[in-house]
């Protein structure tokens, strides 16, 4: 493969990587921005959504074929589903710790990764599950550089849900009504505004997209584990501070700045891929000390 | 509610000190109480549970033949959640008891490795079924043997392997473990000392589902062969990936991926995959009662370490009816001296260094979703 | 009677709020110890084990607690420094046959090094990015080991030989149980000591206001650094005897996973206050020992066990004073 090829195929896997993991780190970020938790169970939320997607995608597959449209109609009941179970969780386990200190609430979330992680590894044994469709491998070649119709799908969908909550959060009276929660939450109970819907509605939002990511990852790649939420959950976490944590377009550019630091970092000539990490994590700390509140973070203002 | 921590914390006291305490209740009957060290937690648990799962079916047909002795064998399994901490409290909690009388098993080799020196100091015998990285050789007190074909053997069979197929060049991958380090080093060793080239060497993470990177390089780099060295969840994805991005040369995978499970994952793109595998059941020819009342025991296929384990609780037995006593030298001194004897997975002779004087590796290739025998 | 038994009743209710006297505490104190000196003589080798293992907890959340707990700096990595302590033991005496004792001080001020390289760039960060920033070098710490033939790739290191002192050689449980008693309550002292000192006080300024304290003339960057070092310190004196008790050394004890387990032993029993944080450390540590019998579901049992904890105690068990 010649250079320039392979810097363009090494793109492209960066974009698909990048579009999981900002979807990923946009309910990370959400969630901080009107609760400042940082959700450790949010990458296990994305795992559970992969799992609930491929138990709908199984149960329906009759009907709608295990193809993207199959995929699809999983991927949004998925993400119905998980939305609801992320409001629960939000209801029974961090609802109550809210007037705790903070370091506890992260123990609190910490505790339901495990409490997740551990109940699906109890139901799979351990297991990998093998997620079955039925997606052709095609794709266009310019070249030597390779693009499957899976890759700019998954790019796409995940480009659609990313504008689709923009618009949201910039347009309906919902999304303005979060962006002020996450400014300042006495605030809002005096204008009128019921927090703890909000609040809800952001968990809603959030467990959604991660369960949209976990189903659609799930089935590009074709497994899911139940440990896969652990691993995600550190890159969301990554990409969401890179951005700014509690700016969503942060969160998208913190996503698609990892996915693609992680596929160069594979290819730096002299340095081997057992130094992806390193990498990874040494520009992201670079670009903290540069920019403390991350990329596209709002300096705080501290009022006296 | 002030008064609620101290009675909290009194109860857990309590209940901490008890659960330590010496077992006062020692097995009331007469049994011989084998240990089997094997992840029943965590990523590997599966393993575990086929290997825990075989060693109970040997147990179950020494006792229906009268048991070791004359007692029947009773077994006790610790949990070594593939961690070297939590490994080493199994093993103690297994070498506090006076009356284990040895342990089988061993899967993941970073966590077996520190429990060599437990047994070692307990002189408590140490079959080991299924860890087999070369750095457990130095590391052996000289209670343990190695049922298992080491590191050596096997990166030196992939080699020969290769070297038949015609290969030049190779692509090694390994997940950063210890294991598969070690013999995506051992096989970068052999490789180039034949005089060929190892055109990339990369490290992949556990679990990270994307490859495309690594796929893209070894596309660029245009190997003859890639060798995975590590195990078939990731395997079965690499594979996939590397497939699809039109990458048509040999692929081999290691023992830690032969798995019906890879096929699952993989789906077509494992067909004519290729494998070194440990001796699986499936294609012993004196192992098909075994994996008939496996399955009908277990409602599962046997893992590829099981047989591996069948003989290691059978070894254990013999070993024990041989020294004619529970004295673990005489069992030791038992264990080193086997030769001649049938086993599962072939014969069983020990090297000095207590490990398997023969290699007992396969060359298997995927072929419908499963595996079948290549030969030698 | 009736006098007495309200007596009595006062005495339980008064001794229940927490041991007030200094008679009641060093009393207290005193039973403590005996246990843990008696204990190798009451338990067997198993439970020696356990005990070790939950004493390095013990100091290494202790050490925790002096960067999250007096200063408030949330630290994900933490286990970087334990991975400091016990690979400068393990390279020093395996490549260059240093004396386990020389060691030591070289793996202190390796700590200390690494507490000002990890401290540095966070001393600017508001606690979410300290966060992350600290994960990164946590991980960052455990690549290299994984990486480097020096520390041995991703086996690790090997045969490292247990020291001795003074003509007796540390080589069983009993021994090391012995030797971390010793490091335990050096441990506690010094946390203790640190709490009530001026720098405590400069900590507990910072942790709730760092301009005010900064205006009240605290050096916030020194402080901050300081509370880093420390705490390296405890976790990389923990990490040379773990190394030196297990006798070999891998990677996978210095994960992500393992910063987060000593996180729950300083917040579980409750921050800040020294018997929470051993409280936290035990419950850790022996919670998944105790349900082993259960088998396979012990980890989902305890970590339902931990939320429940958690929502009804959300201090921690034992909260210190805020």
């Amino acid at each position: 493969m010649i250079l320039s090829d392979i810097i363009a195929q090494q793109l492209v896997n960066g974009l698909v990587l990048g579009s999981v993991y900002a979807l990923a780190a946009l309910g990370y970020t959400m969630i901080f921005g009107v609760i400042k938790l940082l959700n450790f169970a949010h990458g296990d939320i994305y795992m559970v959504g992969g799992f609930v997607g491929f138990m709908i995608l199984s149960a329906i597959s009759s009907l709608v074929g295990e193809g993207w449209i199959g995929i699809f109609c999983a991927m949004f009941l998925s993400m119905l589903a998980v939305g609801c179970f992320g409001v629960l969780i939000e209801r029974l386990a961090y609802h109550p710790m809210l007037s705790a200190p903070r370091l506890s609430i992260l123990i609190t979330a910490l505790a339901v990764s495990l409490v997740l992680q551990n109940a699906v590894l109890a139901l799979t044994g351990g297991e990998h599950t093998a997620f079955r469709t039925d997606l052709g491998f095609d794709g266009v070649e310019l070249g030597t550089l390779f693009i499957t119709y899976n890759q700019i799908i998954l790019v796409a969908s995940a480009a659609a849900l990313m504008i689709a909550l923009e618009v949201f959060v910039a347009h309906t009276r919902y999304g303005r009504a979060m962006r002020a929660v996450a400014v300042d939450k006495d605030m809002c109970r005096l204008m009128g505004i019921n927090v703890e819907t909000i609040i809800g509605v952001t968990f809603f939002i959030g467990s959604a997209l991660a369960a949209a990511a976990g189903t659609m990852a799930g089935a590009y790649y074709g497994s899911i584990w139940y440990f896969m939420g652990f691993l995600i959950g550190i890159k969301a976490f990554t990409a969401a501070v890179i951005g700014g944590i509690g700016s969503i377009p942060g969160a998208m550019l913190g996503g698609l700045m990892l996915g693609l630091l992680e596929a160069f970092g594979t290819q730096i000539p002299g340095i081997g891929s057992e130094w992806k990490d390193v990498f990874s994590f040494s520009v992201l700390i670079l670009v903290l000390v540069f920019k403390p509140t991350g990329i596209l973070g709002k300096s705080e203002q501290e009022r006296m | 509610m002030r008064k609620g921590w101290s009675e909290f914390t009194k109860k857990f006291l309590i209940a901490a000190v008890a659960a330590l305490a010496p077992c006062s209740v020692a097995w009331a009957d007469d049994s011989i109480l084998i240990g089997v060290q094997v992840p029943q937690t965590g990523s590997s648990a599966v393993r575990g549970f086929s290997m825990a799962n075989a060693a109970a079916i040997a147990a179950q047909e020494i006792n229906a033949e009268g048991g070791v002795l004359g007692r029947k064998i009773k077994m006790m399994i610790a949990d070594a959640a593939c961690d070297p901490q939590a490994a080493v409290n199994a093993a103690s909690k297994l070498a506090a008891r006076h009356d284990v009388v040895g342990v089988i098993g061993g899967y993941c080799s970073g966590a077996t490795l520190p429990t060599l020196k437990v047994y070692g100091r307990a002189d408590i015998p140490f079959v080991i079924t299924a860890s087999n990285s070369t750095k457990l050789i130095p590391a052996n007190p000289g209670n343990a043997v190695m049922i298992n074909s080491t590191g050596d053997a096997h990166a030196a069979k992939v080699v020969k392997f290769l070297k038949k197929k015609r290969a030049h060049t190779l692509a090694i991958v390994n997940e950063g473990d210890a294991f598969s380090q070690d013999l995506g080093d051992l096989t970068a060793k052999d490789w180039k000392q034949e005089g060929n080239d190892v055109v990339a060497f990369e490290t992949v993470n556990k679990g990270e589902q994307d490859y495309s990177a690594i796929v893209t390089m070894i596309k660029s780099a245009k190997p003859d062969a890639v060798w995975w060295t590590a195990y078939y969840a990731d395997g079965a994805l690499l594979i996939r990936q590397l497939r699809q991005a039109g990458y048509r040369g040999i692929i081999v995978v290691c023992d830690g991926s032969i798995s019906d499970k890879l096929f699952d994952i993989a789906g077509g793109a494992a067909e004519g995959v290729f494998g070194i595998s440990a001796p699986i059941a499936e294609l012993l020819p004196k192992a098909a009662q075994f994996v008939r009342t496996y399955k009908a025991k277990y409602k599962s296929a046997p893992g590829s370490f099981a047989a591996l384990t069948y003989d290691g609780m059978q070894l254990m037995a013999w070993a024990i009816d041989k020294a004619g006593s529970t004295d673990p030298d005489a069992i030791i001194k038992a264990l080193a001296s086997v030769n001649g004897q049938e086993w599962l997975t072939g014969p069983i002779v020990f090297t000095k260094d207590k490990t398997l004087a023969r290699s007992n590796f396969i060359v298997v290739e995927g072929k419908g979703g499963h595996w079948v025998s290549v030969g030698e | 009677m009736a006098t007495a038994l309200r007596r009595a009743g006062h005495l339980v209710l008064r001794f229940s709020r927490g041991p007030c006297s200094p008679f009641m505490r060093r009393a207290g104190v005193a039973i403590i110890l005996a246990f843990m000196a008696l204990a190798p003589f009451v338990l067997h080798s198993y439970g020696i084990v356990i005990l070790t293992n939950a004493l390095l907890y013990i100091i290494l959340a202790l050490g925790l607690n002096i960067v999250v707990g007096y200063a408030g700096l949330l630290d994900l990595g933490y286990a970087a420094f334990f991975a400091v302590g016990a690979y400068t033991v393990g390279i020093l005496t395996l490549n260059f046959t240093v004396d386990f004792w020389l060691t030591l001080p070289v793996a202190v001020f390796n700590a200390a090094l690494a507490g000002v390289i990890i401290g540095g760039p966070t001393l600017r960060l508001r606690s979410d990015y300290l966060a992350i920033v600290t994960l990164g070098f946590g991980e960052i710490v455990r690549l290299c080991a994984r990486n480097l033939s020096i520390t041995g790739k991703a086996t690790g290191l090997t045969g490292i030989e247990q020291p001795w002192i003074f003509g007796w050689h540390i080589d069983t449980p009993r021994d090391f149980y012995y030797v971390f008693c010793v490091l335990t309550v050096m441990a506690v002292i010094v946390s203790t000591r640190l709490a009530k000192s001026r720098l405590g006080r400069a900590w507990l300024y910072v942790r709730h206001d760092e301009d005010v304290a900064e205006a009240m003339g605290i050096n916030r960057t020194t402080v901050k650094l300081q509370a880093y070092v420390i705490g390296a310190i405890f976790a990389s004196i923990g990490g040379a005897f773990f190394a030196v008790n297990l006798g070999a050394i891998s990677p996978q004890s210095f994960s992500f996973s393992q910063s987060v387990i000593i996180l729950m032993a300083v917040i579980l029993g409750g921050m800040g206050k020294i018997p929470g944080v051993i409280l936290g450390a035990l419950i850790v540590i022996l919670g998944p020992e105790l349900l082993r019998d259960i088998g396979q579901l012990r980890l989902l049992v305890f970590a339902i066990g931990l939320l429940a904890i958690m929502l009804f105690r959300p201090g921690g068990i034992w909260p210190g004073r805020i």
